[in-house]
């Protein structure tokens, strides 16, 4: 078990001063098998007139708040504490056709649970051509396990995709990212769980944060001074297994979850509506993550 | 019968509303075509005439021009949209039903909308559709129109308030479902206001056929709306949000919100304060309980993922409305029950969530229709067509109303039926059965909106009342100069062109741009270039009238729409050619009944004071920039005799002048008529006196200044002293005045107004 302080900021300075400001956030981690939350500190600058923190249709924690005097910069400062259990070792590989057939064919509450993340959406596209998703889903040779079909592609993934911060932004179709081969964390969970869709495997998009500094010995990972984002597969009955593609990583170490979704637009950080005169929006952001001895 | 003598021929052994499958007249239609009385070319041709004059007068003209609306004044990027409005033709040949039909109908339409209600509850709730496996996660999911908000344990318990149901027969004559509207149904205020004109149109021929009224609607939904409210609130106030008029279906919208006696509101005019939704009036805000929201859910929440449509909407509303503050109506995420996908497992939904079997199977795609006769102006003769009818549902606590009767639209050549290019309406009549009822002509109310004004409105009605004056003053200066030069045109050589330099001056001043400096090119070069541009500067501002007047015609009287629609056909001309001066006084002759309705038919609350305020403070800067423009120049007497004269006309004084003195010219007099006269409606101290009482009713002392100011300035003497070639006492004046009054203008929509700007999406990280 590894005890980690999560401290993220995030600034929106909107170059004038705005009457109105309403905010949603998903910041708060949630309570997972494998994730304790122990302790959520968030403040807001200015002071919210209106915040609350409810549960949205996915099980995420979100947090729902307003301003109403005038502004021209909103912080956005939590820091959390959690303790993350390591994933326990899978048990025995299963055919991914299996665990594919076992998903269109249940029915009932595992119906309801994996259901969300059979579908393609906006930002998850069944992309076809050479350049698309086909290509990637080869790993899903007939028989081959659904583990290491998997690992195969978030290997794959690793290989062929440049990480590019600056290329792509939050609304890049996806199929630009597949004809680039570039893109950043975000893309990359895209374009995983977007594969793992087409062959029959429900997959959702995590939201979360990595640790900053490396342990000893080990080299630093992508991703670290923001937000990160990776995936997770339903292998059946191996449950969901989470992988994280920017780093080829499966099972992935040294990850905070924060909650999940069918892709980004279910869990971004921070999403926000200002009203006001417009000016020249500038995003600061910064996230610290260091283990607790 | 006597469709005979238009030689009707429907396609034989294909259902025809009048002559069904087997070629003789239908029962329901030998009881109704005697009601109807001669239907003939020269009969249909004069009531189709008569019907599109209805319905332009119904308001409905000047929205459906091919102008641009202004959108978003106070938004940093505002810009001007195409009105998505098109003029429609009500066909002058009602749509019959049959009572019992009508109730079968009646009974498959209440059907639909309670198992979509389900299948809403479900798919935002418990989900058993998908457990089962009826409906696959996959797909459910997958679908845009589900709004992942919408739904868990916060769901809203009530989804539909209304519903509209397009429906068809089939070749065979069977009825069958077309589309489903369950977002934002639309119809029913057209219904409504087609069937206002049919029964000015054939009054007789309603009665007679015994047509079942369907005005009562209006009155169960507002009903319906109230009902709809959260428990607490004892008198609900209701909204109808609208798109704005750049929506397609903003006549329909604006009728129907006068119909209800709501306030009709864009997403800036409202704001969410801890959960609850707030009206910005002008006296500050004003709490909103239930919206009829005609916004769809894509556009509604900003701040929802998959939001569409920039700055639209309301941001924080779907929070409010999950947290009960406020009641949308219909629910945020109704749009899922359009989707085809649903369509396709609703036979199975209707049997698994409602124990019942659908009455009314969907039309199957590219399937043939029966036809209705349409009447085709340019061939005066009746043309089988096919219709497409849109029943309204609509849901108060458990009971649901159907209206007897609607709108059809009938389908042009390529039309797909669920979605009709709509050119040509029809109304539709249920006939029989019940005794008919005293048919009475419905003429939407003056409603009093009280004095709860959106700041939008007065916004607007503010900038209405100034466009209105600007628009009438320089189009008078362009009558005055052209009259002038056509009756003397030797007028152009007075003393060296003076009489021209002022000419110009005055045209400039009435289109508020700068007097352009005597550069001594010849008057002959330069002086028809400046009419025609005064001419196009009058079609401009009648254009930016009929833009102002868009978005707030439910607080102008009914017949307003009519001499908006003359006055949006107008602007053409001006802009085009050289407008003959009969084509002048029509338009004077439009903006005057303008005028006089404003003051004899507009409730005398706040928005008229708003509408008011602009027209006065217009009209003293007009004067006031006339007279500078004009008398000014220290010209020599018979110049100055002109110009006078002219600018005495350009601000309807000449004939008083004339009265009152009987004499040539004389300066000090025309100054006093035009500056000092109070019981000169023209004249400067008349516009101060009704801004004074402005200001006071408004309860308004910071602006009470501003306009004393002016009137203390208006009280100094204009001697004859002459300097630079201009009379500077004279000037002295009109700027000594000016100054408060543009103060004044400022601090107005300061005050007022300012606020209001659409909202912006911040970046995602």
């Amino acid at each position: 078990m590894t005890r980690f302080r999560v401290t993220h900021r995030t600034e929106y300075a909107y170059g004038r001063p705005m009457a109105d400001g309403f905010t949603a956030l998903h910041v708060t981690p949630r309570a997972t098998a494998g994730q304790a939350v122990l302790a959520v500190d968030l403040q807001i600058d200015p002071a919210p007139d209106e915040m609350e923190t409810v549960e949205d249709d996915f099980g995420n924690m979100v947090t729902l708040l307003a301003v109403h005097v005038p502004h021209a910069a909103l912080v956005v400062h939590s820091v959390i504490d959690v303790d993350v259990v390591a994933p326990a070792p899978v048990g025995e590989d299963v055919p991914w056709e299996a665990v594919a057939e076992a998903a269109a064919s249940a029915r009932g509450d595992l119906v309801l649970e994996i259901g969300p993340y059979l579908a393609h959406t906006e930002q998850t596209p069944l992309v076809g051509g050479l350049s698309g998703l086909g290509s990637l889903t080869a790993e899903f040779a007939p028989g081959r396990g659904v583990v290491e079909a998997t690992r195969a592609l978030c290997h794959r993934i690793f290989e062929e995709f440049r990480f590019d911060p600056g290329f792509t932004d939050v609304t890049t179709p996806l199929a630009t990212v597949l004809a680039e081969r570039r893109g950043v964390c975000q893309d990359f969970a895209h374009v995983t769980v977007a594969a793992l869709r087409s062959v029959g495997l429900p997959a959702r998009y995590v939201s979360g944060y990595i640790e900053t500094a490396p342990p000893p010995g080990q080299p630093k990972l992508t991703g670290v001074d923001a937000s990160h984002a990776w995936c997770s597969v339903w292998a059946g009955p191996l449950g969901w297994l989470d992988l994280d593609p920017t780093n080829d990583q499966m099972p992935p170490q040294r990850h905070v979850t924060v909650g999940w979704g069918r892709d980004y637009h279910d869990v971004p950080p921070v999403r926000g509506v200002v009203i006001g005169a417009g000016g020249d929006q500038t995003l600061t952001v910064a996230v610290d993550v260091t283990a607790l001895d | 019968m006597s469709l005979d003598t238009l030689r009707y021929a429907p396609a034989p052994g294909h259902f025809d509303e009048v002559t069904g499958v087997d070629g003789a007249a239908r029962e329901v239609w030998r009881g109704v075509a005697r009601a109807l009385g001669p239907l003939d070319p020269a009969t249909l041709l004069e009531r189709q005439r008569q019907a599109d004059r209805l319905l332009d007068a119904e308001g409905t003209g000047h929205l459906v021009h091919d102008l641009s609306v202004a959108v978003g004044r106070h938004s940093a990027e505002a810009v001007a949209a195409r009105s998505e409005s098109h003029p429609w033709r009500l066909d002058p040949i009602p749509y019959l039903i049959e009572r019992a039909e009508f109730d079968w109908l009646a009974a498959a339409a209440v059907q639909r909308m309670r198992v979509l209600e389900a299948v809403l509850a479900d798919c935002y709730g418990p989900r058993s559709l998908v457990a089962t496996g009826l409906l696959p996660g996959r797909v459910l999911h997958g679908l845009t129109s589900h709004r992942p908000a919408a739904g868990g344990p916060g769901a809203v318990h009530r989804w539909l308030t209304t519903y509209a149901l397009d429906v068809a027969r089939d070749r065979h004559g069977a009825w069958h479902v077309v589309a489903d509207s369950t977002d934002a149904p639309t119809g029913l205020g057209y219904s409504l206001l087609n069937r206002g004109v049919l029964t000015r149109l054939l009054p007789d021929g309603l009665r007679a056929a015994g047509a079942a009224p369907i005005h009562e609607t209006a009155d169960e939904l507002r009903r319906a709306l109230a009902a709809a409210a959260p428990s607490d609130r004892r008198s609900p106030r209701t909204v109808l949000l609208t798109p704005g008029p750049a929506s397609d279906t903003y006549v329909e919208q604006s009728y129907l919100a006068t119909r209800l006696g709501v306030h009709l509101v864009e997403g800036a005019d409202v704001v969410m304060r801890q959960g609850r939704m707030w009206l910005r009036s002008i006296d500050g805000l004003e709490p909103v309980d239930v919206v009829h929201r005609r916004l769809d859910d894509a556009r509604l929440d900003p701040l929802e993922p998959g939001h569409v449509g920039g700055g639209v909407g309301v941001p924080g509303v779907v929070w409010g409305a999950r947290a009960g503050g406020v009641v949308l109506a219909n629910a945020y995420g109704s749009a899922l029950a359009e989707e085809a996908a649903i369509g396709d497992v609703l036979a199975d939904a209707a049997i698994a969530l409602h124990g019942e079997a659908l009455r009314l199977a969907q039309l199957p795609l590219g399937a043939a229709m029966a036809t209705s006769p349409v009447f085709d102006r340019s061939g005066a003769a009746l043309h089988p067509r096919p219709v497409v009818v849109r029943l309204q549902v609509i849901r108060r606590g458990d009971d649901h109303v159907v209206m007897a009767g609607g709108a059809g639209r009938v389908l042009a050549a390529g039309d797909d039926a669920a979605r009709p290019s709509a050119q040509i309406a029809k109304d539709v009549w249920v006939v029989g059965g019940l005794p008919s009822r005293p048919v009475r002509v419905v003429a939407p109310p003056q409603v009093n909106f009280g004095s709860s004004v959106p700041t939008r409105v007065a916004d607007s009605m503010y900038w209405l009342g100034r466009a209105a004056e600007r628009a009438e003053v320089a189009t008078r200066a362009l009558r005055v100069v052209a009259q002038q030069l056509e009756q003397d045109p030797t007028l152009v050589t007075v003393e060296e062109g003076a009489w021209a330099l002022g000419a110009r001056a005055l045209l400039r001043a009435a289109q508020a741009v700068p007097a352009a400096p005597d550069d001594g090119t010849p008057v002959g070069e330069w002086l028809s270039t400046e009419v025609g541009a005064a001419a196009r500067a009058a079609g401009a501002q009648l254009v930016a009238l009929v833009q102002e007047a868009a978005s707030v015609r439910e607080y102008l009287s009914a017949t307003t729409g009519r001499v908006l629609g003359r006055l949006a056909r107008a602007q053409t001309e001006l802009q085009q050619a050289a407008p003959s001066p009969d084509d002048l006084d029509a338009v004077l002759a439009d903006l005057a009944a303008l005028s006089g309705l404003a003051t004899e038919s507009t409730v005398r609350g706040p928005a008229w004071r708003f509408l008011d305020l602009g027209r006065r403070i217009e009209r003293a800067l007009a004067v006031l920039g006339a007279t500078e423009a004009a008398l000014g120049p220290a010209t020599g007497p018979m110049a100055l005799q002109s110009l006078a004269e002219a600018t005495l006309a350009a601000h309807e004084s000449l004939v008083a002048y004339r009265r009152m003195y009987r004499s040539d010219v004389d300066l000090d007099a025309v100054l006093d008529l035009l500056l000092h006269d109070d019981t000169n409606p023209r004249s400067v101290a008349f516009q101060i006196d009704r801004l004074r009482e402005h200001a006071l009713g408004l309860g308004w002392p910071d602006g009470g200044r501003h306009v004393e100011d002016a009137a203390i300035a208006l009280l100094s003497r204009v001697d004859d002293g002459v300097g630079g070639g201009r009379r500077v006492s004279l000037d002295g004046l009109v700027i000594s005045v000016r100054g408060p009054l543009l103060a004044l203008a400022d601090a107005v929509v300061r005050r007022w107004f300012a606020d209001p700007v659409n909202p912006t999406v911040v970046r995602g990280q």
